[in-house]
């Protein structure tokens, strides 16, 4: 039966046909065939190839192997095997979202590339952030890609499983008597019931506490006293002609300034109807005092007299204040009381006392009702600082819970004692922490059980009353992270753990939406958000004086104020390199935190007031609360005289915690700088301890000791010359008056050149009337992108410099590369104080007694002026002309284009650019040692940030701004996939796009219909350095204040006078 | 033979002989070389190899090693560039231009001169090539075939100006010297025992046999290169200085630097020169033939370029103030009083003062007074490219980038590197080179060696 079987491999051998005979016992059949071909074909040897010929080939074979072996390494792209739905490789996709980190909100969208998510902006069509986002929201995109994120759960600070981790903390919490929950303040109704499953399923005390490192519970108090209710209201910047702040840096840090900054930006535009009026009363010169139009240099304990003295001029009462406010005072009550209703007083310091002054001025000018709207309150910042100093002193005395967890929250670092909590939360029998890192609160605690990045998971959020905001996960999670809310779920018993592929968050925020009527869910998440019908409780707000609560009390002496900056705020993001980068708006520091002092004091006592890469600034301890720290003493301008101020948010996991690689100094050839211990050095100091704290409440302010030490300690800053030297043509500033009722000529005159005319007479005839050169044949043919900034309307937020350095790839290159001058940024905002010798910033008081000497020093007091400065795509660009192999050349667009792989790097181009914005490759970030631990695209994980539109320069080359220009490529390539002409307002450069204020416009200037156009042609329209005639693309509009300056009116509006009949005599 | 008036000192002193001439400077190129010679040889050496390493560290590791920064791109760079070529300018003014003048002093100092131009100009060659970020894509300024694209060059850059010009200057400055050494060649290897030396020497003298129709021709090719080499000596600092004039930025977007530029070159080449002579004729015995007549001939021409070059910094300044250009006028108020004011003072006390000072006669024929000054004058022209370069980018129009400039330990060794590297050539020259050109000073012998002036008559009898 076995013989019956037959195996065949083909059909041929099946059948045993004559071509299977022929080549069944040829082995080889195709090679023997074609060698044996090969060799018997005698037309090889009739071939023309000879002996030179073969030795030629020979020779062309090993130098084209040489060459060969010398490629660069291939790197391998890995093409989809599968190709998911809607990722078109090459192709961006748009994801809404909503960022929130427990101190900042906002509506975002998010690009991703190939599944990865590389950068985001603010949605200005959804949400109640119009668009507007602050440097830590765009930079946040890189800490998804952080390495030092936790991977995984640990215990005991050793790996361990979800499984493991996960039965421990549900036997933990069924067993103990006392559990407690640390969280920021919560506004996701979802992770709060998953809270409230937790708390019910806890067989003993359960106790929830909110605590943000940065507290506005005294405005919440000021409200329970005034209104009855603890809260904060809604503010709206937009609808008020006279604002006043009182250190309330609403700006760049204070509440909600993804929302102020935009609407008090719609304020600031001098051509509308009316321009609102700024006063602000401040200590350390903030991003948003330096856009005040009336600035008084305020000390903390000055601040109740400033509310007071308004409030009872405001009333009609004599009230009195201290000589050097009186003015700005004065003019502040004037404004408040024309403007009556539509005004709004803030007040920055976290004290229920000065609140409740800021409620009595509110309500005696009017503003409930108009920009202030108590019945849409703020979810964010509720903040029971009074419970957790009492959980942390009860825990020191000894009487901890039995179960401690920590999301979110990192109370060990931001409390003011946060040392001796941690020493009595190592007692704690169960600690949790949910935190992304193994930060200072992670280490003391047993557990480690990371939540995912905000990119990674559903989220929901109620930020107001009246909204409903929810967040999709843009990316799989990369670690073997859980999320906050499934873990809540998972440790009450109610849930299992699912990992990965777990849609229990989904369901759950799908659940939370249904409950609350948000109405269609696909819809909600693509807007990322839906308005709530108000709710139908009507509760009605009244107005009830109360009898002022304590206010700060201040000991004689120096005192000193604990301020956030833009980029690090309270230290959350102290890891992040593209934002330890950032320069501070107003000091231009980078990498570092330190002690401000206004440098006339600082001249009296000594200290260095310049520095330089070379020159270091002074050292001081500064001593309050009995602490005492070395920092270095930075020359702030417009600093209160008898305060300093340090920015809170420095100075984190120092002590051998892992928070991230950019998170500590590093020594000039790589490496970190350490300790005794052999733990990296922290950057700065940190300074929460030395903060005020009451009974229920923590005042970022206090007194304090500052005493001059020996040495000398080395700066970072990107700026080191800091006034514009009235160097009219770089920064013109008016006042709204003169801008009212006068001309052009007055305040943005153009540079007029003598010329001969065809009489043979002499004439005057402006700078852009003469032309060395052919003009490039770009007007009107084609596209000519342009730009305009408005001066006006630029606060100094710095957006616009993170999001570029998003965007395009721009590397990070550390202290020691910045203090020598050679960050990256292609994007800069330049900013300028004015001396004593300005009458406005660029404007000089007496062109005969200017003084240079004294011209480089800044007022005491001195306005500011903030001036992004990136290529101006000159069209005379005379880099073009003299780079060697035409590396640099003008494209039929009007850009200015940078070929990186044609530059040999000569640094001509720079040298002779009037506006410097060429940066040089000076070493390879990518690689070099130095940037190791700072440069993310150092980092197998880090690089996946990268832009993939946008080259990663190597050494040696040089690169600037290119107007974005592969957004400029597939705005065209959509357009012409449309059969459409490129619409105004498709393009937009990354700086463009989230600017808050809408500063920076972008467009086609060759379409005459367009902003940019239009923008461009305005009589506050200027070029920078016109008179050198280079003919940028970018135009700057003149600043204007909304302020009296006789001095000022006299120069601008007399000087035309003047100049007018002496032309006529010509 | 040219009769010369026997009032003027004598050009050879002492009682020389053809064959005395032809001993006094084959001698040292025969004889075994003195201690003194390994111990400098030695130190050049290692000077210049300690720059051949921070060369190489700058090669490998990014330019980011100097001290330059986002505002400042060009210091030590480029200063150290304009420095050396400005000192190889006297070597083709000396050979060119005073040939065509028939200024017979000359010979004894050209040869000298011509090699320390070629050396100066290996020097400066150095740094354009290193300050570049890519180095090894830095043939991409020669208007090469290429397959990018065919992608060209761009003529309107004064840095490929650079390019032509100066390679232009040393091969012209290369065969020029050449030539001149082929009798003396000639006269070592007549005269050469041992058989290596023979050899080489015979290669080098190209088969020079003396014979009328090769003077007939030698004379006739150095008139001829000189000729191509006159302009050459104005063309060279005058392209250099474009690539600072036809920029936009204050104190550089200046006319006046063409001429400028050239009357400071051909200042410190004469320094230079002074200072390697004076050293060298102690050394190897040539008193006779460049003595104190020599050194004052020279001092005169610093004298006369130095004022120039004073004329043009205060017309400079004069200038900026009278334009009423803003940033070009607070280009010089900060040159002057801002924070590199010492870099000028010392620029104007090395360059305007110092000269000056040889108007006095007893000075400008004090041999060491002259060899101070000479020392003085190169530090005051580097530090004159120093300031024109550094003290214009540091300042210029926005204030937001204004910067300061702090040499790093790698500018200052390449720097010093290039020094010891010159040496080591200059050394290598005087060694196995003749260094005075012997057969041209054979031919002033009659006219004006001491002996001629002493008695008309006394080659008559000799």
């Amino acid at each position: 039966m076995a013989d019956t079987k037959k195996y065949w491999k083909g059909i041929d051998e099946l059948n045993d046909t004559k071509a299977f005979q022929d080549s069944k016992d040829v082995e080889f059949p195709e090679q023997n065939n074609s060698l044996e071909n090969f060799l018997a074909d005698d037309s090889l040897n009739e071939s023309s190839t000879g002996r030179r010929d073969f030795l030629k080939f020979l020779g062309f074979s090993v130098a084209a192997a040489t060459v060969a072996a010398c490629e660069a390494p291939v790197i391998k792209a890995v093409p989809y095997v599968m190709k998911p739905e809607n990722v078109v490789p090459g192709m961006a996709t748009w994801y809404a979202s909503t960022y929130y980190d427990g101190s900042a909100f906002a509506s975002i969208l998010v690009k991703t590339r190939e599944a990865r998510p590389i950068f985001i902006k603010g949605n200005k069509d959804f949400g109640i952030t119009s668009g507007s986002v602050t440097p830590p929201i765009i930079a946040s995109v890189l800490g998804l890609y952080d390495s030092e994120r936790l991977q995984e759960p640990m215990k005991s600070g050793k790996s361990s499983k979800w499984s493991t981790v996960d039965s421990e903390i549900s036997n933990a919490l069924k067993t103990s008597k006392r559990v407690v929950l640390v969280s920021n303040t919560v506004i996701s109704p979802s992770v709060l019931s998953s809270i409230e499953i937790l708390k019910s399923s806890a067989s003993g005390s359960f106790d929830h506490i909110q605590y943000d490192p940065i507290s506005y519970s005294g405005i919440r108090n000021a409200h329970a006293l005034n209104y009855g209710k603890a809260m904060i209201p809604s503010y709206d910047f937009s609808k008020a002609k006279t604002i006043v702040s009182v250190n309330a840096d609403f700006l760049s840090t204070w509440l909600m300034p993804t929302q102020f900054a935009t609407q008090y930006g719609e304020t600031r535009n001098p051509d509308s109807e009316w321009m609102s009026k700024h006063f602000q009363f401040e200590a350390v010169m903030s991003v948003t005092g330096s856009n005040a139009d009336y600035r008084g240099m305020t000390k903390p304990s000055e601040e109740e007299s400033v509310l007071r003295y308004i409030l009872d001029k405001l009333i009609g009462k004599p009230a009195s204040i201290s000589k050097g406010l009186k003015a700005n005072a004065d003019a502040a009550v004037t404004s408040l009381k024309i403007s009556g209703e539509e005004s709004l007083v803030v007040c920055g310091t976290n004290n229920t006392g000065l609140q409740q002054l800021v409620n009595e001025i509110n309500n005696a000018v009017g503003a409930y009702g108009t920009t202030i709207d108590l019945y849409n309150e703020l979810n964010l910042f509720q903040s029971e600082e009074g419970k957790m100093l009492d959980l942390v002193d009860s825990m020191i005395k000894g009487s901890v819970p039995d179960v401690v967890l920590f999301y979110n929250s990192n109370p060990v670092y931001s409390l003011p004692n946060g040392k001796a909590f941690a020493k009595a939360l190592k007692t704690v029998k169960t600690s949790v922490s949910l935190n992304s890192h193994g930060d200072e609160t992670a280490v003391a605690c047993t557990f480690m059980c990371p939540d995912h990045h905000a990119l990674e998971a559903w989220s929901d959020f109620q930020p107001t009353t009246k909204h409903y905001a929810l967040a999709q996960p843009m990316i799989t999670q990369i670690h073997n992270t859980a999320s906050a809310l499934e873990s809540f779920v998972v440790w009450a018993g109610v849930a299992e753990r699912v990992g990965k592929t777990s849609t229990l968050a989904y369901e759950k925020i799908k659940e939370t939406f249904s409950d609350i009527n948000g109405g269609n869910f696909d819809l909600a998440v693509h807007n990322s958000c839906v308005d709530l019908v108000s709710s139908t409780i009507e509760e009605t707000f009244s107005f009830s004086s109360a009898s002022i609560s304590k206010t700060p009390k201040f000991s004689k002496g120096v005192e000193f104020v604990a301020y956030q900056k833009t980029a690090i705020g309270a230290g959350n993001h102290a890891n992040n390199p593209w934002l330890n980068e950032l320069p501070d708006p107003i000091s231009k520091v980078t990498w570092d935190n330190y002690i401000t002092m206004n440098p006339v004091e600082m001249t009296k006592a000594g200290y260095a007031t310049t520095y330089d890469q070379e020159n270091g600034l002074s050292l001081a301890t500064i001593t309050a609360n009995g602490i005492k720290l070395t920092l270095p003493v930075y020359p702030l301008p417009g600093q209160a005289l008898g305060t300093v101020g340090v920015a809170l948010g420095y100075g984190r996991g120092g002590h051998g915690e892992k928070i991230g690689k950019a998170a500590y100094q590093t020594k000039e050839y790589g490496g970190y700088i350490t300790d005794k211990n052999g733990n990296p050095k922290s950057i700065g100091e940190n300074i929460f301890p030395m903060i005020m704290s009451s009974a229920n409440e923590l005042t970022y302010a206090n007194s304090a000791k500052v005493n001059k030490v020996d040495g000398e300690y080395i700066i970072a800053a990107t700026q080191i010359h800091h006034t514009v030297m009235g160097r009219h043509s770089i920064v013109r500033e008016t006042t709204k008056g003169i801008y009212d009722s006068n001309g052009k000529e007055s305040y943005n005159p153009a540079h007029m050149l003598q010329t001969i005319d065809a009489d043979g007479s002499h004439v005057e005839k402006p700078v852009s009337e003469f032309d060395l050169w052919d003009a490039h044949p770009v007007e009107n043919i084609g596209h000519r992108w342009g730009m305009t900034i408005d001066l006006s309307s630029c606060i100094g937020c710095s957006n616009c410099l993170v999001a570029c350095q998003s965007e395009n790839n721009v590397p990070v290159v550390g202290k020691d590369e910045v203090r020598r001058g050679r960050e990256m940024h292609w994007l800069r905002i330049d900013r300028y104080f004015a001396s004593a010798e300005e009458a406005a910033v660029g404007t000089r008081k007496d062109k005969d007694t200017f003084s240079f000497s004294a011209a480089e020093i800044a007022a005491l007091n001195p306005k500011v002026v903030h001036m992004p400065m990136m290529c101006q795509h000159c069209n005379h660009a005379p880099c073009e002309t003299v780079c060697p192999v035409a590396a640099t050349t003008h494209s039929n667009e009007g850009l200015n284009q940078m070929t990186y792989n044609r530059c040999i790097g000569t640094r001509y181009c720079a040298n002779n650019c009037p506006y410097k914005v060429r940066r040089f490759n000076w070493f390879n970030y990518p690689a070099y040692k130095k940037f190791t631990e700072i440069n993310p695209a150092q980092d197998d994980l880090g690089r996946m940030v990268l832009n993939p539109d946008v080259t990663v320069r190597t050494r040696g080359v040089m690169e600037k701004c290119s107007f974005c220009v592969q957004r400029i490529q597939s705005t065209k390539l959509e357009a012409k996939k449309e059969g459409v002409p490129v619409a105004d307002g498709k393009f937009a450069t990354a700086c463009s796009d989230v600017c808050p204020t809408n500063a920076i416009v972008v467009g086609d200037w060759n379409d005459i219909e367009s902003n940019v156009r239009k923008s461009s042609e305005e009589k506050r329209s200027y070029q920078a350095l016109e008179e050198i005639g280079v003919k940028p693309n970018v135009w700057y509009k003149v600043k204007v204040r909304n302020e009296e300056n006789d001095l000022l009116s006299k120069l601008q509006v007399d000087k035309k006078a003047h100049h007018e009949p002496s032309h006529k005599q010509h | 033979m040219q009769k010369e008036a026997a009032i003027r000192e004598p050009l050879i002193l002492g009682h020389k002989s053809y064959h005395d001439i032809t001993e006094d400077v084959c001698r040292p190129i025969e004889d075994k070389a003195p201690k003194m010679w390994y111990i400098l040889f030695g130190i050049a050496l290692v000077v210049g190899l300690y720059g051949i390493g921070c060369i190489l560290y700058l090669l490998g590791t990014g330019v980011g090693v100097w001290g330059l920064n986002k505002t400042i791109g060009w210091a030590w760079d480029i200063t150290n560039f304009v420095w050396w070529v400005g000192i190889g300018h006297a070597g083709t003014l000396i050979s060119a231009v005073l040939l065509l003048f028939r200024q017979k002093w000359r010979m004894a100092i050209n040869r000298s001169a011509e090699a320390m131009t070629i050396f100066a100009v290996f020097m400066a060659g150095l740094f354009p090539l290193i300050h570049m970020g890519r180095l090894w894509v830095g043939y991409w300024v020669m208007p090469i075939p290429n397959q990018f694209g065919s992608l060209w060059v761009n003529f309107n850059s004064p840095l490929l100006w650079d390019v032509f010009a100066i390679s232009t200057y040393l091969s012209v400055s290369v065969v020029f010297w050449y030539i001149g050494l082929i009798p003396d060649f000639a006269t070592i290897r007549d005269r050469a025992r041992k058989p290596i030396s023979k050899k080489m020497y015979s290669i080098l003298a190209f088969g020079w046999s003396g014979r009328a129709k090769h003077w007939n021709r030698f004379e006739l090719v150095s008139l001829v290169l000189a000729g191509l080499a006159t302009p050459l000596v104005f063309s060279v600092h005058s392209i250099v200085s474009f690539d600072f004039a036809t920029s936009v930025i204050p104190g550089w977007h200046t006319t006046i630097f063409p001429p400028y530029f050239v009357a400071g070159a051909v200042f410190s080449g004469f320094a230079m020169v002074q200072t390697l002579l004076l050293i060298m004729r102690k050394a190897m015995n040539l008193e006779a033939y460049i003595h104190t007549k020599h050194v004052e001939y020279m001092n005169i021409v610093i004298m006369v370029t130095g004022s120039i070059v004073g004329t043009a910094y205060i017309t400079e300044l004069f200038i900026s103030w009278y334009s009423g250009v803003e940033y070009e006028a607070y280009a010089f108020i900060n040159r002057a009083t801002g924070p590199y004011w010492w870099a000028y003072a010392a620029m104007m006390t090395c360059n305007v003062v110092s000269p000056q000072l040889m108007w006095f006669r007893k000075l400008r024929r004090s041999l060491l007074f002259t060899f101070f000054i000479s020392i003085v004058v190169n530090i005051g022209m580097w530090f004159e490219r120093y300031v024109i370069i550094m003290t214009s980018l540091h300042r210029d129009y926005l204030p937001s980038s204004w910067s300061m400039h702090y040499p790093s330990p790698i500018d200052i060794g390449v720097y010093i590197g290039t020094i010891g590297l010159f040496f080591v050539f200059f050394l290598l020259f005087a060694r196995f080179f003749p260094v005075l050109a012997l057969n041209e000073i054979k031919s002033i012998l009659k006219g004006s060696g001491q002996s001629y002036k002493e008695s008309p008559d006394y080659y008559k009898n000799h």
